[in-house]
Order: C-alpha cells, then sequence, then structure tokens
C-alpha cells in the first residue's frame, strides 16, 4: 500500500521534480498537490537573457552554455511554475537538439526560448516555430534543405518523431515534406562571407530562390506546399494528437493508456492543441494517482541531480561537477544522445550508470551531521522505505555516506 | 571462466535476472520498433509490469551450455551509429557512375585494392591488413524492403529480423546459449549504456564507458566512501522475488557488484576515484574504448563479446567531406591500435573485429552530404580471417525508385558466417532460420 505522504510526493514527482522543501508536510492532500503543481499563477523568471553576439567567438559561445545550462538547472530545481519546469524537459527531449552539432549557443538559447514560451500553451504554435528554429535548421540540415538539393534529414524525422510516428507516413511523403520544408537558412553572425545579402543574423530566413515551390502530394493534400502548409497538414492528421497525448501520458502516469483513456485525451487535445488541457486530462485520470503508477518508472540522471540539488541545497560553485557528472550519465541538457532525445526506462539501470549514481554525493554539503535514514529519505521525497533499505543505511556510520547510499538506493533509482 | 564464479551469487539467483531486468528491458521493447533499450517505446516508461512475461520469442531461449564456448576467442563490434558512407569507405574509383553521382563528394585518391575498389584514403592500416590477407570486405550487405528509419533499421541489425520475432539481440541470444548468467563478463558494451545487440534473456550485459571501468566518484570527506561500495551490495539482499519495480533495481545492483571487482581488476581502475572536473581535451570516444577493448581482450580471461557503440556520428546528411574523414582516421587508428595491443600480448589470433551500420548511404550526393541509403559494406578483421572480397558491390545502375542500391549479401549471413566461423556456435539456433555462409574464416 502506497502511504498519502508517498502519493502526494508522487504527484509532486511526475508533475514536476520532485517535492521541494516542506511540500509534503504542508500540502495536506493529494488533490491539492496536483492544483500546487499545476499552478502557473506565479511569474516565470525573465531575468536571464543572452545578446547576440557582435561576432561568433568560442569562447564568449561557451560561457553562454554555461550560462544557459546554470539557468536552466536552476529553473528545475526552485521553480515555482513546476509543471512548466516538466514540459520544459518534455519538449527539449521531444524536439533533441544537440549543441554538439549546432555549436551555436545563441541558437540553444533561441530554441530553449521558444520552448519556454509555448511548453503550457499550444503544440500547434511550438511546432510551427521549431519547423523554422535556427537551432534546428541547423541540427537536422534544414539549412541545406533547397530545391536543387533536396535533404530529407527534417522531413523524415518531423513526422517520424515528432507528429506521427513510424508507420503513418511513405517514403514518398518523406520526399514531400522535405521539398516543401526546403529554402530556410540559419544566419549566425555579421561577418561570414557566405552570409546572402542583407540578412539579419541570428535570426533565420526564407530565401524563396532557395525553395522547391513546384506541386507536391503531401499525406493526401495537393499543392505547392510550403513549410507552414506542410506543418498543417501533419496537424491535421488524428494521428499527431493521438502520438503526442500517448507519448505525454505515458511521460507522467508511467503506464500505458488504456484505449478509453487514450481516446478522450487525445480528443481533448486534438481541439486546439492546447498543452495544458492535455496534461490537466491526464492528470485527472484515475491511473494519474493509482498505486501502480507510483514508483513505476526509473528516475533519471538529470530528475536524480535535481531532487539532490532540492533536498540538499547544491552550491553554485558545484554545477561544474554536476555538469561533469551528468556527462558521464549521458544526460546533459542540450546534449541528447540522438535524435530520439533521452534514454529512458530500464536502460538507465545499466551498470555504469548505477555505480556512477555515487557520483553525485559531490552534491551534498559537507557539514551534514546526524541524519537518520528516514530523515534522509524524507528529505529526497521517500516516505515509504523497505525495510531493507532502512537497515542498510543504518549501517553506514557517517551521515555524508549515509546520504550517498541514500542517492543509490532502489527506492530513489524510482519515480 | 566459471571457476571465477562469484560465491557470493550461485548462478540459479542470477539466472532469476530473467524475471526483473533482462526481461523488463525486452518486455518493455517488444514495441513498435521491435527492440530498443534506448527506452523510445512508450512501453519502456513503466516498468510496474515487471514479471508479467508477454514476450513474444519465436521460440524460448536456448539454455547456457547448449552452444560451445572456443577457446578464448573474442568478437569485437565496432558500430558506426547514423549509417556509414559505405561508398566513400571502399570506393568503387573506377567507376564513372560513382563520380557522377557523388561529384565534389567522391573521394578522389582512395588506396587502391585491386584496380577496382580502394579505401578512404584514411585507412591505411586496414589496407595494409587487407594486402596481408587479414581484412574480409563484404560488399552489398542489406535485407529485403530496406526501411530508412534508423531506429527501425537497427532495431533490425541489433535483434536480426525485421519484423520484430525476436524481442532479444543476435548476440545476446549467443551469451543466453553459452555462458548464460555463469561469466558476469562474457559480454560487455563499451559506450553510453547498453545495445540491444546484446540484450539477453538469460545473460547480461555489463556496460562501461571508458578506463574507469566502475569506479564511483565519491568526495574525500565522506569518511565511508570505501566502504560504500561493499555496503551498497546489501541493497540486493538474497532472496528478493522479482515481483516489484523496486526488485529490478535490486537486481540491476546484483549484477553490477557481481562484475565490478573483476572488471576494476582488468582495467587497473581505482574501485573508488575523486571527484574531478574535466580538464580540457578528452580523446576521442572511440580511442578511449578501444583501450578498454585492448585491455579485455588481451585479460586472461577476455569476454567472448565486445560491442563498441555510441561512437561518431556517420548521419553525414551535411557536412560530409570533413566529417566522415575525421571519422575514417579514429577507425583506422582505433584498429591500429587494438591489434597492436593483441600483437604484443601475443593474443591476436584471438582476436576478430566486424563493423556494423544500420544503413548505407545514397550514391546521388544532396549537395552537403548524403540521406539514408540502403546496401552498405562492412570489413571483417583478424589474422584468423580468409582476407578479400565477399559479396557483390551494390549496382549503381540498377538502383531503386528511392536512388538506393539493391543488397546482394543478407546481413545475416554476416552474422551466420561470424558465428559458425568464429564463435563455433549454431547460426541456425541463434538466427531462427538458415542462411548462407561466406567462407570467411578457413575451415
Amino acid at each position: 500500500m502506497v502511504s498519502d505522504n508517498e502519493r502526494i510526493s508522487h504527484i509532486c514527482r511526475r508533475l514536476g521534480y520532485g517535492a521541494q522543501p516542506d511540500m509534503v508536510a504542508t500540502v495536506g492532500s493529494a488533490d491539492a498537490a496536483r492544483d500546487a503543481l499545476l499552478d502557473l499563477s506565479a511569474p516565470a523568471d525573465a531575468s536571464f537573457r543572452l545578446d547576440p553576439p557582435d561576432e561568433f567567438d568560442p569562447e564568449t559561445d561557451r560561457g553562454n552554455l554555461i550560462a544557459l545550462l546554470s539557468f536552466w538547472l536552476e529553473q528545475l530545481a526552485t521553480s515555482p511554475r513546476r509543471i512548466e519546469e516538466r514540459l520544459v524537459w518534455f519538449w527539449h527531449d521531444h524536439f533533441a537538439t544537440d549543441v554538439r552539432k549546432v555549436q551555436t549557443s545563441y541558437f540553444m538559447y533561441l530554441q530553449h526560448q521558444t520552448i519556454r514560451r509555448h511548453a503550457t500553451g499550444s503544440f500547434r504554435d511550438l511546432l510551427h516555430a521549431i519547423a523554422v528554429d535556427p537551432a534546428m535548421l541547423v541540427y537536422l540540415d534544414g539549412a541545406q534543405n533547397t530545391a536543387d538539393a533536396i535533404n530529407e534529414n527534417f522531413g523524415r524525422e518531423v513526422m517520424e518523431l515528432f507528429t506521427l510516428g513510424r508507420g503513418h507516413y511513405t517514403e514518398d511523403d518523406v520526399v514531400a515534406a522535405s521539398r516543401a520544408f526546403s529554402g530556410w537558412v540559419a544566419i549566425r553572425d555579421g561577418s561570414r562571407a557566405r552570409r546572402p545579402v542583407d540578412l539579419d543574423p541570428w535570426t533565420s530566413h526564407f530565401i524563396p530562390i532557395r525553395h522547391d515551390s513546384g506541386a507536391k502530394t503531401l499525406l493526401g493534400t495537393t499543392g505547392r506546399l510550403d513549410a507552414v502548409d506542410a506543418i498543417d497538414i501533419l496537424l491535421e492528421q488524428e494521428r499527431t494528437a493521438e502520438f503526442i497525448a500517448h507519448k505525454l501520458y505515458v511521460h507522467l502516469v508511467g503506464l500505458e493508456p488504456a484505449t478509453d483513456e487514450l481516446d478522450r485525451i487525445s480528443t481533448a487535445f486534438r481541439a486546439d492543441y492546447d498543452t495544458m488541457d492535455l496534461v490537466t486530462a491526464i492528470a485527472a485520470e484515475p491511473a494519474f494517482t493509482s498505486d501502480a503508477a507510483v514508483l513505476a518508472k526509473v528516475r533519471t540522471p538529470l530528475e536524480k541531480a535535481v531532487g539532490v540539488v532540492q533536498a540538499f541545497g547544491g552550491e553554485r560553485g558545484r554545477l561544474r561537477s554536476l555538469g561533469d557528472t551528468l556527462r558521464t550519465m549521458g544526460y546533459v541538457p542540450l546534449a541528447p544522445p540522438n535524435v530520439a532525445g533521452y534514454p529512458e526506462g530500464p536502460a538507465l539501470l545499466d551498470p555504469h550508470r548505477l555505480v556512477h549514481t555515487f557520483d553525485f554525493s559531490v552534491l551534498i554539503p559537507e557539514d551534514v551531521r546526524g541524519m537518520s535514514p528516514v530523515e534522509i529519505m524524507n528529505r529526497l521525497g521517500i516516505y515509504d522505505i523497505s525495510p531493507n533499505t532502512h537497515d542498510v543505511l543504518e549501517s553506514v556510520p557517517d551521515t555524508g555516506g549515509r546520504i550517498a547510499m541514500a542517492i543509490n538506493s532502489p527506492e530513489y533509482h524510482l519515480v | 571462466m566459471t571457476e571465477q564464479q562469484d560465491p557470493r551469487c550461485p548462478s540459479l539467483t542470477r539466472r532469476r535476472f530473467l524475471g526483473a531486468l533482462g526481461a523488463s528491458v525486452a518486455v518493455a521493447s517488444a514495441g513498435a520498433y521491435g527492440i530498443s533499450v534506448w527506452g523510445r517505446n512508450p512501453q519502456d516508461s513503466g516498468i510496474a509490469q515487471v514479471g508479467t512475461t508477454t514476450t513474444t520469442t519465436t521460440a524460448p531461449p536456448l539454455p547456457a551450455g547448449t552452444l560451445p564456448i572456443v577457446g578464448d576467442r573474442t568478437l569485437v563490434v565496432i558500430e558506426m551509429g547514423g549509417g556509414n558512407d559505405g561508398l566513400n569507405t571502399v570506393v568503387p574509383h573506377t567507376s564513372g557512375r560513382y563520380h557522377d553521382l557523388r561529384g565534389e563528394l567522391a573521394v578522389v585518391d582512395p588506396l587502391d585494392l585491386d584496380g577496382e575498389i580502394g579505401l578512404h584514403p584514411e585507412l591505411s592500416y586496414v589496407a595494409d591488413r587487407y594486402a596481408a590477407g587479414h581484412v574480409a570486405i563484404v560488399e552489398g550487405i542489406g535485407y529485403p524492403d530496406p526501411d530508412l528509419s534508423h531506429f527501425a533499421s537497427m532495431a533490425t541489425w541489433w535483434s536480426a529480423s525485421s519484423a520484430g520475432e525476436y524481442p532479444t539481440g543476435w548476440l545476446g541470444r549467443y551469451l543466453d546459449a553459452t555462458s548464460g548468467s555463469d561469466d558476469p563478463l562474457a559480454g560487455v558494451t563499451i559506450g553510453p549504456g547498453p545495445t540491444p545487440a546484446l540484450l539477453g534473456a538469460t545473460s547480461f550485459q555489463i556496460s562501461v564507458q571508458d578506463m574507469s571501468g566502475l569506479s564511483p566518484q565519491i568526495p574525500q570527506w565522506i569518511d565511508s566512501r570505501d566502504e560504500l561500495a561493499g555496503l551498497w551490495r546489501g541493497l540486493a539482499p538474497a532472496g528478493f522475488d522479482d515481483t516489484s519495480a523496486l526488485d529490478v533495481v535490486r537486481r540491476a545492483i546484483e549484477v553490477t557488484t557481481d562484475a565490478q571487482d573483476q572488471l576494476n581488476d582488468v582495467l587497473g581502475a581505482p574501485g573508488v576515484a575523486a571527484p574531478t572536473v574535466s580538464a580540457g581535451r578528452r580523446r576521442s570516444d572511440l580511442e578511449e574504448s578501444i583501450l578498454v577493448a585492448a585491455a579485455l581482450v588481451t585479460s586472461p580471461t577476455p569476454p567472448r563479446v565486445v560491442y563498441i557503440h555510441g561512437w561518431g556520428d556517420f548521419d553525414t546528411h551535411e557536412g560530409q567531406a570533413d566529417r566522415h574523414g575525421d571519422m575514417m582516421a579514429q577507425l583506422n587508428a582505433a584498429l591500429q591500435s587494438l591489434f597492436a595491443a593483441a600483437d604484443s600480448a601475443g593474443v591476436c589470433d584471438r582476436l576478430v573485429v566486424m563493423t556494423t551500420s544500420e544503413f548505407g548511404r545514397r550514391p546521388a550526393y544532396n549537395g552537403s552530404g548524403t540521406d539514408h541509403g540502403t546496401a552498405n559494406t562492412h570489413f571483417v578483421i583478424g589474422p584468423q580471417v580468409v582476407g578479400g572480397r565477399y559479396g557483390e558491390a551494390p549496382s549503381l545502375t540498377g538502383l531503386d525508385t528511392r536512388g538506393n542500391p539493391r543488397h546482394s549479401v543478407d546481413y545475416r549471413s554476416v552474422y551466420a558466417s561470424i558465428l559458425t566461423g568464429w564463435l563455433g556456435a549454431s547460426a541456425e539456433a541463434l538466427l531462427g532460420e538458415t542462411h548462407e555462409t561466406l567462407p570467411l574464416f578457413a575451415t
């Protein structure tokens, strides 16, 4: 049986990144916890911004990347808009884009701001924005996609990974979509010799002469389709709403939706692709707070890191070490391992990642003293502790070591 | 190696790994792509249904010991993720059609092998070994009705089935049928996490990233830091029963601790390290992976299978000329250092290396790179290999409607050739049907 506190903590873990200190003790009930986690009335933190560089410079670029990651990690741990952080990560994973290929932190910043702006809003707006987003144009080679030389990278992945899923389009659709998306470029800085004419730097542009303006047939619709048309066609497919609704359901609930559940939530979503409507519908399903859903997912390395920071207050100076640990785990924000995003599920319980879970002990403050196993686990948001885990934690003599062990306990590996 | 079995953990317990981690990965992954421990299938997030074994194998896994282990032989697989451009790796440089299709991307100065094909100019070590008769070049590898999705095609190569008949990997099935769960280091993956190719039903793979092995980084100020790894094992106590998600984690901890000390010994890893902040350049992923592979294959108890993945980005839709050349140079250097290590340890006769990739790339240049293709060319390398050319070079005149070449060798024929010729295993038992074998090894 799942205790009341564990269920409240579960809601905090799934709709946000865990219970911020004292949340479980004060919130009172599961319903109140759900309302608190979905509450977007607190203002967003607008303090962070980057200015477009005058010219591209690797050192400035690296500084920008660290600043962006620092901002993001702090938001993950402390933002009062908890569902927004959950969704910002969900969409980054969904529209996986890798700074190691994009090579331009300012573009990653622009994409991050775009995702943040639309994360809790309209998926329709988000998808349209992503299709011509500078970082995405670089990452999936849209910037090389021209009428003379069609590049299929984005045209394929936008259907396979972003909207329909495999089996719901043909190779002819891949070509048609790629042609429709042709003609967009991302302009990096003002000094580059190959910069076409007088285009503003640090954004994307449509260059008509690079676009294939001929007729195409995409998913049964024929016309002189461009990027906007193609995205609209993808959004008209019932399958797109179902694909996104299914993915978000599994992300939040950790179980497969029943057929009638999936019907309900995808119908709610398809009306106008409002992401918060979808989230609210999923969180209202009884399965979301059921015993079966509690601790049914494997905690990701990022969730582990954020949880430790929330529990024990990671200092900013340790952020660099945290970045190294996330890199060891292959889980650095803005650097997904491939176009399909970050690994999830039991694959995260491989020996390498398990052993290096101890590395998060770098976040433990050196002055911790005298905490019992129960205090430590509660601080980490875990209330139902197995007797064996309790005994092992008790056998560790010092509090620092006890916390390190708690971070690598079976309970903490799950969410 | 069975003599070194850890007495703390009898194999019977380990075999129940099937009920936990192995099965959960397998169950979770038998979805749209057939197999995926990357967890991109919707089902992968939920592990609560662990223990409800709904796997869909055509046949039950073969028990350990069904197939023999031949000597101390090791197969090292190097996976070139993203789709390596076989046409610019093994170059048909005398073909006018090749130059027409490739334009400025054509390799103009290949290392000629026989007046017809040549190797990418960065592959000088491979060319030397070819001249010595130690390199099999298998041309035109593919499968019927090729799928141009990375993920679908990888699932095909990993599981050795296109229709999702197998929730396990082709090498995972080999490990199941040989050492099973008795040898924690029989299958080692070097890269970012496990590979579906080594996903077994009863066996398991140890994944490791670099020479630091399975050594956590724990701050010096933590008084119990040297005891933590030992105490950690207690979190997987005897007698847990694989019925809950918590038990899945316990099983994973048990498996990890079984292999941890042995692997760290082989790699000379410290067991526990101090936290570090990254300093400057790291070795290329492959260079580091090869150090690990060399330590493993030259150890007194080498793994049966070492699988290197997560290296490189071969999905060269763009900027291919530079990117592909860099990766060819890395591959060449890696092969050279691996065989040099094996040579100096006197064990190179125990080593065969093969390359894989989910597909080749389209013959036509797209203006900056190449799009997803089909039939591809791969290497099988080692002193025991009968060098030469196998299969048929993909025809550049008989392309399919997508502009891709048709295959002449089924990829499962390559697997079958290696399973029977090198590992001494029955290919039929592991692949489910009979495939033509190539005489890659002297009989």
